[in-house]
């Protein structure tokens, strides 16, 4: 059973196991605008839970995306390097960033529910 | 609460402020007035439909100042390096206020109107100040300096700018590029100038503030033009190669460095007889010590103002000033400074994020001009 996490940096992490696929959410992206570029990590390098992982660039600036929990890279999504608005048309699902192998399923605790994100964003 | 209470002390409406938001406008505040970044399209949407089309842009933040009085353009030439000999009546100049050490307190554009006693100034939104202290403090009493508050100024930008115009005053077809008119439209009068900050053929228009909302409706009830926001500006006039103020060029740049020098006037370079002349002319003569250049860096990241620029030895040789991606060439882009005892270095490298990129060094624009050219 996959269930989602939020930060309240407006990542998701969709999880399955100990396997965790990392993205940004569509209120994230809408604030973005126009997705140029992607800086995404690299596989086998391990990150601990928010610290800075990737790089996304829209027109108008760069952000950072924190890794919403601690592991080991073990997957990116190649077709953004050519596509990267791919995240601007969907966010939740072809728009994923990376694949990571979760070293401590506790660090899920720190993260919030659906309902819990839509409130921060006052949906 | 008190920051909130402090923005709106300081951050000012444009008249056009409530159709932005009714226009669901991506507001930000921008050299000290709320403006639209963009509108629900996006910024490429909106940079790519100016480009091909025509948009319209709120850029009533710009300072419009009228100045009055006999004998204006011999005292606005000891300020500025341009010669009204070489303007004719109802042309516009881009030029550039210095200080005394030859660098650049604010650019402008500079029309020569009909009146022989009154010159028209379009000046930057966050120089308006100080560009007033400027003139005050180098002309004397007797010119009368009106900041035209009571007018809003929008860009039609784009190549069917002429067509969209001309259904609303038929009388301006084929006027000149830089050069403006005074026009009646309805029972109001609007300043036309063809000119801008994006490349395309265009206008500025300047509308009294109460009309300014209709005048911008009747436009847009034309299926070719659409609204764009600050965001479009910028990777517009980027892709032109034009200097912003603040970022590309400012009190620690001379026009000689920036690449400007076109828009002095030769005969003054010589004569030096305006305010940091002496430090053009020297300037002109020896060379600057560093240059304005377009890079374009490999791959897809955009290296952003203040990424350093080094050589293939890893010495510093500069720093990016703007840059971005181009929408029109879906390449990034970026505009910086070099020592120019390195113009000759074929590649150079942009550290971004730690990663030297490698870049060429190309002329400017990026993008060619598409400026109005009148045949006869």
């Amino acid at each position: 059973m996959t269930e989602i996490f939020y930060t309240k940096d407006h990542e998701w992490i969709k999880v399955n196991g100990i396997e965790g696929v990392v993205g940004i959410t569509p209120y994230a992206s809408e604030q973005l605008g126009d997705i140029v570029f992607v800086e995404l990590p690299q596989k086998g390098i391990s990150f601990e839970q928010g610290k800075d992982v990737a790089v996304i660039e829209s027109v108008k600036a760069a952000s950072e995306i924190y890794s919403p929990a601690s592991g080991e890279i073990i997957e990116t999504n190649a077709l953004l390097e050519e596509n990267p608005e791919i995240i601007n048309d969907d966010p939740l699902n072809a728009g994923w960033l990376y694949k990571i192998k979760i070293m401590n399923k506790e660090d899920l605790k720190n993260l919030m529910n659906e309902e819990d994100y839509n409130k921060l964003i006052g949906v | 609460m008190s920051e909130l209470l402090n923005e709106n002390f300081h951050v000012e409406k444009t008249p056009l402020f409530d159709f932005h938001n009714q226009m669901n406008a991506k507001l930000v505040s921008f050299g000290g007035y709320y403006l639209p970044i963009n509108y629900t399209p996006g910024i490429i949407a909106e940079h790519n439909h100016t480009r091909s089309s025509a948009s319209i842009f709120d850029v009533s933040h710009m300072g419009q100042i009228e100045i009055n009085g006999p004998f204006i353009m011999e005292a606005m030439e000891k300020i500025l390096p341009i010669s009204f000999s070489k303007i004719l009546p109802g042309k516009i100049k881009y030029t550039q206020f210095l200080n005394n050490e030859g660098k650049i307190i604010d650019d402008l554009m500079i029309h020569r109107t009909h009146n022989e006693n009154s010159v028209w100034l379009v000046v930057n939104a966050a120089c308006k100040e100080k560009d007033i202290n400027h003139l005050r403090e180098n002309l004397n009493k007797n010119f009368n300096i009106n900041i035209r508050d009571d007018l809003s100024l929008i860009a039609l930008q784009g190549p069917k700018s002429e067509l969209a115009l001309l259904k609303l005053v038929p009388g301006i077809v084929g006027i000149e590029f830089m050069s403006s008119c005074w026009v009646s439209y309805k029972n109001y009068e609007i300043l036309i100038s063809r000119c801008g900050y994006t490349g395309e053929d265009g206008f500025e228009i300047s509308v009294p503030n109460k009309h300014v909302i209709s005048f911008t409706q009747k436009l847009l009830e034309n299926s070719d033009v659409k609204l764009a926001g600050l965001g479009a500006r910028d990777s517009l006039r980027l892709e032109a190669g034009l200097c912003l103020y603040g970022h590309d060029i400012d009190l620690k740049s001379s026009p000689i460095e920036a690449g400007l020098k076109w828009s002095i006037c030769k005969d003054r370079i010589n004569s030096a007889d305006f305010i940091g002349g002496d430090f053009i002319k020297d300037e002109f003569r020896k060379g600057p010590s560093r240059v304005l250049i377009g890079l374009l860096p490999k791959g897809r990241a955009p290296a952003r103002e203040g990424t350093l620029i080094y050589d293939s030895n890893d010495n510093l040789i500069g720093e990016v000033t703007s840059g971005g991606f181009s929408p029109t060439l879906s390449i990034p882009i970026s505009m910086g400074y070099i020592k120019s005892s390195a113009i000759d270095q074929k590649e150079v490298y942009l550290d971004v994020r730690g990663k030297k990129i490698p870049s060429d060094k190309v002329n400017l624009p990026f993008v060619p001009h598409n400026y109005f050219k009148k045949v006869n």
